[in-house]
């Protein structure tokens, strides 16, 4: 009963313009896993995530997104006569 | 003569200040270049005019800034100007990168060379590789820019801003539409496989 009159006054608070705790996790996971939270908000947030199993789960799914993206994604080879061509071409420029 | 010789010095030192300065940003430059035209000759030669334009400006750079940053935003505001139009649409998926995969599993299945579980995990990581670079291929461009400066190429969110000319907000909620976007063709993949959640 308490938990369904809790979520029920956090939804008609959102409703009405204030956030849940939640909702202002969800806005900062990007700035968290960037490592552009300030300490304000890091400290708020690492308060969160250890009580709530949801959004500690969000910000597990989120490092592992970035992880993803920044470890598996192959880098494409410069073709090797690029180089060569950018100089030729500048050395041809009259400035 | 003498005023020749001492343009042609000019010259000289500035193409060795330029190419010191600005040639070890070729290989990243090279990479945003194809993610957002998606084709390699497209790619080339975006980045051939973003590396003259610098030349042209390169008096109004200041030695020892970003370099990176800089020639990111000459090559952003060039593909916007003249390459978007001719680039591939971004329902268009990578498949050469998928097919290299297979095929190069085919070589090494004929020619006898024992899997090892090295090679597997190896061929594990390849294929992640490609199924994130198809879901990121996907992506509408102005997504797609966001998370590879972010996430690849590790620029700030202040930096970003500037390559692409937007207040540091938009920044933010670019990049939050643009990994709820990635996050959901990946989801849709893992399902696909037999994961859940």
């Amino acid at each position: 009963m308490e938990s369904k009159f809790t979520e029920a006054y956090e939804q008609s608070a959102s409703e009405s313009g204030h956030e849940t705790n939640c909702e202002k996790i969800i806005k900062l996971l990007d700035a968290v896993v960037d490592g552009e939270a300030s300490a304000e908000e890091q400290i708020f947030f690492n308060g969160h995530i250890e009580e709530c199993v949801p959004c500690f789960e969000s910000h597990q799914k989120q490092k592992l997104l970035k992880g993803l993206v920044s470890g598996h994604l192959k880098r494409r080879i410069v073709p090797d006569r690029l180089a060569f061509s950018i100089k030729a071409k500048i050395q041809e420029t009259t400035v | 003569m003498s005023d020749q010789t001492g343009k042609q010095m000019s010259k000289e030192e500035k193409d060795a200040r330029f190419e010191a300065e600005l040639l070890p940003v070729l290989d990243p430059l090279y990479n945003f270049a194809y993610r957002l035209t998606l084709d390699e000759d497209d790619a080339n030669d975006l980045v051939q005019e973003t590396y003259l334009k610098a030349y042209r400006f390169f008096d109004y750079f200041e030695q020892g800034t970003n370099a990176k940053a800089w020639l990111f935003r000459i090559l952003k505001n060039s593909f916007i100007n003249e390459f978007r139009k001719k680039s591939k649409q971004p329902a268009k998926v990578d498949y050469s990168e998928v097919e290299g995969y297979y095929n190069s599993e085919d070589v090494e299945g004929e020619s006898g060379v024992a899997t090892t579980t090295d090679m597997r995990t190896e061929s594990v990581q390849d294929l992640i590789g490609d199924e994130v670079a198809s879901a990121l291929n996907a992506l509408p461009v102005d997504f797609r820019t966001v998370i590879i400066l972010c996430d690849l190429e590790g620029f700030t969110y202040e930096e970003m801003a500037k390559i692409l000319d937007i207040p540091i907000g938009t920044v933010r909620s670019r990049l939050h539409r643009a990994r709820n976007s990635l996050k959901e063709k990946l989801e849709k993949y893992a399902r696909s496989m037999g994961y859940n959640d």
